[in-house]
């Protein structure tokens, strides 16, 4: 599966910009702050309906603008797809496939799969839990539309049942008649979550130990460890033991919502200790698994976006890791470097197809 | 656009206002009432007003009515131990025309959703709890969305019968209610509310 034309029109820095790829290595290189990951992440767009980097569609508007347009000719197993977003922030937002227009953009997911690894993903390690849901989210809602269904129902149901309490506690009611109509609905969801979010991990594992060790050349057992109140205690339990609890905070303290995966070295947590190269290693390894898994549970390659890969990674590893990557036949690559040269004497080394494209201002020069 | 009147340019801005019609339309219409004669213009007016001011809502169902009873609630032919609980009017109508239901409703108003600020109170479900302690009422049927919000009124409303002896049923799955109950073509609405199947919260 690959990529062959990409149309951009007031996405973030382009104005209007059109561009053809090569169905196997494409390095987009350039100064800072030219718009190479914003073409990354138009990429993105026109897989996930979303941006990579902000939830709220009007960052990706060019500034002074009203709506953007992307569009891209995708080639699947001899199939073209045309997916087109346009675009209108809190007016309308359409995505289509070969003119017509979903539905509902959650029926899109998973369609094209996509993997990006960029700069700041040190934030998975960093942050809150909700970057590590992020991440599980990002790979179970491509793999299983159902998961998707099941989590967006969820959240949907959360969000009510966080809002019913705010009204209980602001009128000093104790009836529990609505509250518990939301913990009824949130019992499937939240079984069905924790059970896929489980047994993902039991595959994720074995994958992602691999992975660590090649990049890594070191002896560690790296290991995600699923962290869920569900665990221990069943759903409705959980909700019905913390009324109290939740009445007086307003919001639902219990739950799939707050699931964490724990990252361990050596069993353990990889927060308190790992030095910066580890936790690069680390990062890597996940999201080559989530690479693998998407491949091996969708049965095509997914395009794989690589920004800023030498802020991570030295030349001898990038070289490593691109030999990884390209011996297998297929699979599309983008890579993006602020060196003018440094990925392209990688490449040579190899004997691959490439194209290479020059970002200047949001613009692209061959 | 600039208007040679003032009078013409309010009329306008009013019909504008009104959903679907755009200012071409409006424009179209105003000059449309200035052509016809008074009487007629008049007509409009009177019946709009009169509209406005006597309509009400049918006390027990809250129906619109000309009446504090509606004429479905009045009608002695229909049966009263069967209601038919929906979310606004539109819905009403919808299934009036498939001409397959011969009970009575009930017009919540809305459905429950606390994110936009609508919570129990805000409906007219206490006005049918009581409705259904007065009158002998064997069935209940749920006519609403099969959404999230929809699912949580039926919820409600069934939990808080639960321990009178009535029969709570839903509607097939696959018909969209609510706010698109207008468009499900006739033969499928009427036969969903014929084929209707016992409500389960579990
Ligand atoms: N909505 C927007 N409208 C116009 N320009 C934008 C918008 N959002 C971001 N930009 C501009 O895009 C530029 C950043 O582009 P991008 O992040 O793609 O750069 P980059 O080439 O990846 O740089 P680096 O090498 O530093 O990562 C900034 O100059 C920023 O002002
Ligand atoms: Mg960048
Ligand atoms: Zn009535």
């Amino acid at each position: 599966m690959y990529l062959q034309r990409l149309k951009l029109i007031q996405f973030k820095n382009y104005t209007e910009q059109e561009v053809e790829f090569s169905e196997r290595l494409n390095c987009l290189v350039g100064k800072n702050g030219m718009g190479k990951t914003n073409l990354l992440d138009a990429i993105y767009y026109l897989c996930m309906c979303k941006s990579y980097f902000s939830v709220q569609d009007r960052n990706a508007v060019q500034y002074g603008e009203s709506f953007f347009r992307v569009e891209g000719d995708f080639l699947k197993k001899e199939k073209k797809h045309r997916i087109v977003a346009k675009v209108i922030p809190q007016k309308r937002k359409i995505v289509s496939l070969n003119e017509k227009p979903y539905k509902r953009l959650s029926e899109h997911i998973g369609l094209l799969p996509i993997v990006l690894i960029a700069p700041d993903d040190t934030m998975l390690i960093r942050e809150g839990s909700e970057e590590r849901r992020r991440f599980l989210d990002q790979s179970l809602s491509q793999i299983n539309p159902t998961y998707l269904e099941q989590l967006i129902i969820y959240n949907r149901v959360l969000k009510q049942r966080n809002a019913a309490l705010k009204q209980l506690f602001a009128v000093g009611s104790r009836d529990k008649t609505l509250v518990e109509s939301y913990n009824q609905q949130l019992l499937k969801p939240s079984a069905y979550i924790f059970e896929t979010r489980r047994t993902f991990l039991e595959i994720f594992n074995p994958i992602f130990k691999k992975y660590y060790k090649e990049i890594s050349k070191g002896a560690e057992q790296a290991e995600c460890v699923y962290k869920s109140m569900l665990w221990e205690n069943e759903m409705s339990v959980l909700l019905q033991e913390n009324f109290e609890k939740d009445y007086y905070l307003q919001r639902t303290t219990k739950g799939i919502h707050r699931d964490d995966l724990v990252f361990t070295l050596n069993k353990k947590p990889l927060k308190r200790f790992a030095s910066q190269g580890q936790m690069k290693s680390y990062i890597l390894a996940l999201k080559l698994t989530q690479f693998e898994l998407l491949k091996k549970e969708k049965g095509v390659t997914p395009i794989l976006l690589l920004d800023d890969i030498f802020d991570k990674l030295d030349k001898y590893r990038v070289e490593h890791l691109l030999n990884l990557l390209l011996e297998k036949k297929d699979g599309q690559i983008f890579i993006t470097d602020t060196h003018e040269n440094r990925v392209e004497q990688i490449i040579q080394g190899f004997n691959t197809d490439y194209c290479k494209f020059v970002v200047v201002e949001g613009k692209i020069e061959l | 656009m600039e208007f040679s009147s003032k009078l013409l340019e309010k009329t306008i801005d009013v019909f504008a206002s009104l959903p679907g019609i755009g200012r071409k339309s409006a424009l179209r219409l105003a000059l449309h009432l200035l052509k016809i004669d008074t009487d007629s213009v008049q007509e409009f007016t009177t019946a709009i007003t009169n509209m406005k001011t006597h309509i009400r809502s049918c006390q027990r169902c809250h129906n619109i009515s000309d009446n504090p009873v509606c004429h479905i609630c009045e009608d002695a032919r229909r049966d009263k131990s069967l209601i038919c609980v929906v979310e606004n009017i539109k819905d009403v109508m919808a299934i009036e025309s498939t001409a397959q239901y011969k009970g009575l409703y009930h017009i919540l108003g809305g459905i429950i959703s606390p994110i936009e600020g609508v919570g129990p109170s805000d409906l007219t479900i206490d006005s049918l709890l009581q409705r259904i302690q007065e009158q002998e009422v064997k069935e209940i049927i749920m006519a609403i969305s099969p959404t999230i919000e929809g699912d949580t009124t039926i919820f409600y409303i069934s939990k808080k019968i639960k321990n009178l002896p009535i029969k709570v049923s839903t509607l097939a799955r696959g018909i969209s209610f609510g706010g698109e109950l207008q468009y499900a073509d006739e033969l499928t609405l009427g036969r969903s509310i014929v084929t209707r199947i016992p409500y389960k919260s579990e």
